[in-house]
């Protein structure tokens, strides 16, 4: 039939999207997987991670930057995470003035993650970075942000 | 005179910072090389009545009021509400009262159902109405935290961010109207300081600015737009906020919840 005809490549495009995004999907999702990996110890000890997160995909060492209003007499840990092999992932957290205010961290591995007490209730910046800045060749990674605090 | 909670933090958060401090560049916000994702991230009301609880022992029973029952067809309404609920269910967890909780649970399940929502929210309502019961208030935490991101991304996922963020709107604001509530019950700088959240208002301000000029946007969301605006102006004032102040904020937030809630 002429109708099946017309919309026979439809069917095989919207099949080819449907695997790409579940495809794109799945290696968000693993990235905050990561990120909720790195979180785990520290729920035992009293953190409460937020549902809420932040994901998607950036070029290798691009930068992204998150606005986040903290609360001063609250800790706060912000855990990053990709999919991607040997790709080094860091978070930084900058007050308003873009002065570094993160008392501790880490990189692991997938994952990295950085510790806050601010000095005073305001807006401040989470930076994630994955993948290294200085390659040449540059491929698109996965990210994942969560958030915990007590 | 600084209290002793401010002293402690001040000083570890001194010697700390000042050991990471060399270790990372400061960041020029004015020349970023990379992606700023648009959006601020709205924390849930459990996080600052953590801060309060820390600073006393506020009486929580006393922030608990009686929720409307919904009459509004308008969804955008009904966004504000569920948001509401959401925060009333944080309070009630503060103040321990499983009836509470259960009740708002169900609440919660029928304004889902308003919304069309109901299959995707009514596993975390049934969560939170049998994690009441066994007092389990961090789970009750977790699954309100859980039921508002469900609401909100399913909305997101209709290309319904409107409604998605006046969930959020809604929250912000029955959370802010209960944490003035605690301040001026007994004020401290800091308590107030806890209001200092500029660039909230202005992200709420500045969508709900661009709803409420739509052609045939209802009058809450025009009133809303206002409200904000005037908290805006009091909030960029100083912080933290004075007693009078604390005042003023808790009064204009009253205002904007009798437009769809109170």
């Amino acid at each position: 039939m002429t109708t099946c005809r017309v919309f026979r490549p439809l069917y095989l495009w919207a099949a080819v999207v449907l695997t790409t995004t579940t495809i794109a999907l799945a290696y968000v999702n693993e990235a905050i997987s990561m990120a909720l990996e790195a979180a785990t110890p520290y729920v035992k000890e009293g953190f409460s991670v937020r549902e809420d997160n932040w994901s998607g995909e950036t070029e290798e060492g691009k930068p992204l930057l998150i606005r986040h209003q903290l609360f001063r007499g609250n800790e706060y840990w912000f855990w990053a995470g990709t999919s991607y092999e040997k790709q080094p992932v860091r978070v930084d957290v900058f007050d308003g003035n873009g002065k570094p205010v993160a008392i501790e961290n880490f990189q692991r591995g997938y994952f990295a993650g950085a510790r806050v007490l601010p000095d005073r209730t305001a807006t401040y910046f989470v930076r994630v970075t994955v993948g290294n800045a200085q390659k040449k060749q540059k491929q698109t990674i996965d990210w994942g942000l969560v958030y915990g605090y007590r | 005179m600084k209290s002793p909670f401010s002293l402690s933090l001040s000083l570890f958060g001194i010697m700390a910072i000042s050991a990471y401090a060399n270790e990372v560049e400061p960041l020029d916000l004015a020349s970023f090389p990379g992606e700023l994702i648009n959006e601020v991230v709205v924390p849930v009301p459990a996080e600052i009545f953590t801060v309060l609880d820390k600073l006393g022992e506020p009486n929580w029973e006393e922030a608990i009021v009686e929720q409307p029952k919904s009459e509004s067809q308008d969804r955008r309404q009904i966004a504000l509400q569920f948001g509401c609920l959401i925060a009333d269910g944080f309070v009630a967890v503060q103040a321990k009262s499983p009836a509470e909780i259960q009740t708002i649970g169900r609440r919660v399940l029928n304004l889902s159902e308003s919304l069309g929502l109901a299959s995707s929210v009514r596993p975390h309502c049934l969560s939170i109405i049998e994690a009441a019961g066994d007092k389990d208030w961090n789970r009750v935490r977790r699954e309100l935290d859980l039921t508002e991101l469900t609401v909100r991304e399913t909305m997101k996922e209709l290309r319904d961010d409107e409604l998605s963020n006046l969930v959020s709107l809604g929250g912000w604001l029955r959370g802010t109207q209960v944490v003035t509530q605690v301040v001026a019950t007994s004020y401290s700088n800091d308590k107030a300081e806890l209001l200092n959240q500029p660039g909230l208002i202005n992200h709420f301000e500045g969508l709900v600015s661009a709803m409420s000029q739509k052609p045939n946007a209802p009058s809450f969301l025009r009133k809303l737009s206002t409200g904000l605006a005037d908290m805006n102006d009091v909030i960029q004032a100083n912080a933290p906020l004075n007693p009078d102040q604390i005042l003023q904020v808790q009064q204009l937030s009253a205002e904007m919840l009798e437009q769809f809630y109170l």
